[in-house]
C-alpha cells in the first residue's frame, strides 16, 4: 500500500530548478534511505513533502490525503521529522516540555500528554532524563529526545533528515539503534550521504541533482559503484577494499600468502 | 558548561511552593501599598514585613544586598537630593563646613590615593561613596585657619522624606527579587500567561508572547555557548578581546555580534521548521500541559496581600 505519492513534482529556489517532474512512490511500513551528497535535494525534497516550502506543479498525496495549502496542518500530523541539528528542534525548556510541545499543538488533555511522555521515553531510553534541561544533554541524548518528541505525536511516516550527521561515534549509534526498532512498525524514511547507515534499510533511493538515479534493495544498489561515485557519494569501506582488490587481480594463492604475512605482522 | 538561567534559588520553603500567579499579584498589590502610604514609620512596617518574608524563603540576604548594589547611586543621589533641597521643617542639625588650606591640601591628598587604589581593581560606586564622605568628614574638622565657613543646615522634612525614599526603593527591589528568586523563569512566564490570559479579549496575542519569552529563556544557555565558540574562533584570528580603547572595543563587538547574528538567524529558521513540523502555527488553540492549581496557602496569601492594602488605605488616609 502506497503511503507517500509524489506525480511529476517541480520545485525551485528562486532562480535554481531544483526538481522537474519528479517522481517517486513510498510504501507503508518500508524503511527507505535517501542518499545524495549536499545539493542533491535530498533535505528539499522533504520540506516540499510536508509543505514548509511550496511546490510549483505536481501532485503530493500522504496517506491517501492530497496535500493543499488548507490541509496543510492536517497532512503535516501524518508526518513527524527529526532535523539535523539536535539543538535547533529542542523547544521546551525541560525534556518533558519538549515532548509536551508537540502534544500541546494536537490538543491533548493532560493525562494523555502525560501518558505519552513516559512511554515514548522509555522507548528511546531517556525516561530517566525527564527532567533535565537540552545544556545539560549531550549531541545523542538531544537527538533522542528529538525522535521521541516526534514519535509521541504518533505520525504514520517519520522521516530523519541527516538525524546522525552531528553526532559523535557513541551517539550515532545510539539513534541508529532506535531508528532500527522504529523501523519494524513505521514507515521510516531516513536521509543521508553516508552509505553504511543505509545497509539497514529496505529501499535505497541515490538523488542527484534533482533526479533519482538508483532505486532497489541496498545491496543491489551498492553494486552500481560507477553511479554511486558519479553521484558524488562515497563507497563503503568493504566495497573500497573489493574494488581495490579486483583491481589488482591476485591468484588465490597468492592472496592468501599476502593474507597470511599481513595476518603474522599485526 | 553550567548556566543558570534567571536568577532562580532552589530552596524548600512555603515561599517558593506558593502558585505563581499568586505571586505575582501579591508583588502588584505590595507595590501599590508601597505608593499609597505617604509616612515614613508606615514605610518602616512594610519593610519590616518584606524581611519576614525574606526570612521565610530560606534565600540568604545577601543575593537581596547584590541585587541592590547596581541600584546604589540612584538611592543615594534620591537621598542626597532630598537632604540638601527639601527646605520644609525645622532644621535638625548644621553641618560647618571650614574651607582652609590644610583641609583641601588634604582633600587633593585623598584623591590622589583614591586614583592610585583604583588602578589596584578597589573601585565601584561604593568606594567612591566612602572617599566623599570622607572628604567631607575633613572639612567638619577644624584645622587650620578657615578663610571660608559653610554652613549647610539639616531640615527634618528632608532628611525624612529622603530615608522614605530610600525605603520604598528597598521594598520594591527586594520584593521583587523575592518574586524571581523564588520562582523558576518557566513557572513565572507560566504564571504571566495565565494573568494576561484575560488581555486576548484585547486580541492582544498572549499565548504568542509568552511562547517567545520561553523560547528566549531556553535558547540563552545555547547562545552563551555559541557566544564562547565565537570569541575563541576570533581571539584565534587575532582579536584581543581583554583590552582595547574604546574604538577598539567596538571592532570587537562588531566581530562578535555579526557571526552572532548570523548564527541566530540560521537557528530561528531551523527552529521555526521543526517547530511547523511539529504541527504548531501561530494562533491556533492548543492545549496545556503545565497545570497551575490553587492551594489553601494560595488563597490565604492573597486574602493576607488584599488585608495589607485595605488595611494601608485604613491607616494612612
Amino acid at each position: 500500500m502506497e503511503i507517500i505519492k509524489v506525480e511529476n513534482m517541480s520545485f525551485s529556489y528562486s532562480k535554481e530548478e531544483i526538481f522537474k517532474d519528479f517522481n517517486i512512490v513510498i510504501n507503508k511500513g518500508e524503511w527507505i534511505t535517501i542518499l545524495g551528497h549536499n545539493g542533491s535535494g535530498k533535505s528539499t525534497l522533504t520540506k516540499v513533502m510536508i509543505g514548509l516550502l511550496k511546490k510549483e506543479t505536481g501532485i503530493i498525496k500522504i496517506n491517501g490525503i492530497e496535500l493543499t495549502e488548507e490541509n496543510v496542518y492536517d497532512v503535516r500530523k501524518n508526518i513527524g521529522i527529526v532535523f539535523q541539528n539536535p539543538d535547533n528542534q529542542f523547544v521546551g525548556s525541560t525534556v518533558k516540555d519538549d515532548l509536551a510541545f508537540g502534544l500541546e499543538n494536537l490538543c491533548l488533555a493532560h493525562d494523555e500528554i502525560e501518558m505519552r511522555i513516559e512511554k515514548y521515553l522509555t522507548k528511546v531510553n531517556m525516561l530517566e532524563y525527564k527532567d533535565k534541561e537540552p545544556h545539560n544533554l549531550s549531541g545523542g541524548e538531544k537527538q533522542r529526545v528529538a525522535i521521541a518528541a516526534v514519535l509521541s505525536m504518533e505520525p504514520e511516516i517519520i522521516i530523519l533528515d541527516e538525524a546522525t550527521s552531528m553526532l559523535d561515534p557513541k551517539g550515532k549509534e545510539e539513534v541508529i539503534e532506535v531508528i532500527k526498532n522504529l523501523s519494524e512498525n513505521n514507515t521510516v524514511i531516513t536521509i543521508t550521504h553516508n552509505l553504511s547507515e543505509a545497509i539497514l534499510s529496505d529501499r535505497v533511493i541515490v538523488l542527484n541533482k534533482g533526479k533519482i538515479v538508483l532505486d532497489g534493495k541496498p545491496l543491489a544498489v551498492f553494486k552500481e559503484t560507477e553511479k554511486i561515485l558519479s553521484a558524488g557519494l562515497d563507497l563503503l569501506p568493504s566495497m573500497k577494499i573489493a574494488n581495490k582488490l579486483a583491481e589488482l587481480n591476485y591468484q588465490d594463492e597468492e592472496l592468501k600468502g599476502i593474507l597470511w604475512e599481513l595476518n603474522s605482522k599485526m | 558548561m553550567n548556566v543558570i538561567v534567571g536568577r532562580y534559588i532552589n530552596r524548600n520553603s512555603w515561599v517558593h511552593r506558593l502558585d505563581p500567579r499568586m505571586k505575582i499579584l501579591s508583588l502588584i498589590i505590595l507595590m501599590i501599598g508601597t505608593f499609597m502610604t505617604s509616612t515614613l514609620i508606615n514605610m518602616l512596617w512594610i519593610l519590616a514585613g518584606v524581611f519576614l518574608l525574606i526570612l521565610t524563603s530560606k534565600i540568604s540576604l545577601l543575593n537581596f544586598i547584590k541585587s541592590l548594589v547596581p541600584l546604589l547611586f540612584l538611592m543615594t543621589f534620591t537621598f542626597v537630593f532630598q537632604v540638601l533641597f527639601n527646605k520644609q521643617g525645622p532644621i535638625i542639625s548644621t553641618l560647618t563646613l571650614n574651607l582652609s588650606f590644610i583641609t583641601i591640601l588634604l582633600n587633593v591628598v585623598v584623591i590622589i590615593g583614591y586614583q592610585i587604589l583604583k588602578r589596584f581593581r578597589i573601585r565601584g560606586f561604593f568606594w567612591f561613596l566612602l572617599t566623599f564622605a570622607f572628604i567631607i568628614y575633613l572639612y567638619t574638622l577644624n584645622l587650620g585657619t578657615p578663610f571660608k565657613i559653610i554652613n549647610l543646615n539639616l531640615y527634618r522634612d528632608g532628611l525624612t522624606f529622603g530615608l522614605f525614599l530610600l525605603v520604598r526603593i528597598i521594598i520594591l527591589v527586594s520584593a521583587s527579587s523575592l518574586l524571581t528568586l523564588t520562582t523558576k523563569p518557566a513557572d513565572l512566564n507560566n504564571g504571566l500567561e495565565r494573568l494576561m490570559k484575560p488581555l486576548k479579549v484585547l486580541k492582544v496575542p498572549v499565548d504568542e508572547m509568552s511562547m517567545m519569552i520561553s523560547i528566549a529563556l531556553r535558547f540563552i544557555p545555547t547562545l552563551l555557548d555559541e557566544v564562547n565558540k565565537i570569541m575563541k574562533a576570533q581571539a584565534s584570528r587575532g582579536v584581543d578581546f581583554a583590552s582595547g580603547n574604546i574604538k577598539k572595543k567596538v571592532v570587537q563587538i562588531v566581530s562578535l555580534l555579526v557571526p552572532m547574528f548570523v548564527i541566530s538567524f540560521k537557528r530561528a529558521d531551523d527552529l521555526s521548521n521543526a517547530m511547523e513540523a511539529r504541527g504548531y502555527f501561530p494562533g491556533m488553540e492548543r492545549s496545556k500541559f503545565g497545570i497551575l492549581k490553587f492551594r489553601f496557602s494560595d488563597y490565604l496569601t492573597i486574602l493576607f496581600s488584599i488585608s495589607f492594602l485595605v488595611g494601608i488605605v485604613y491607616f494612612d488616609l
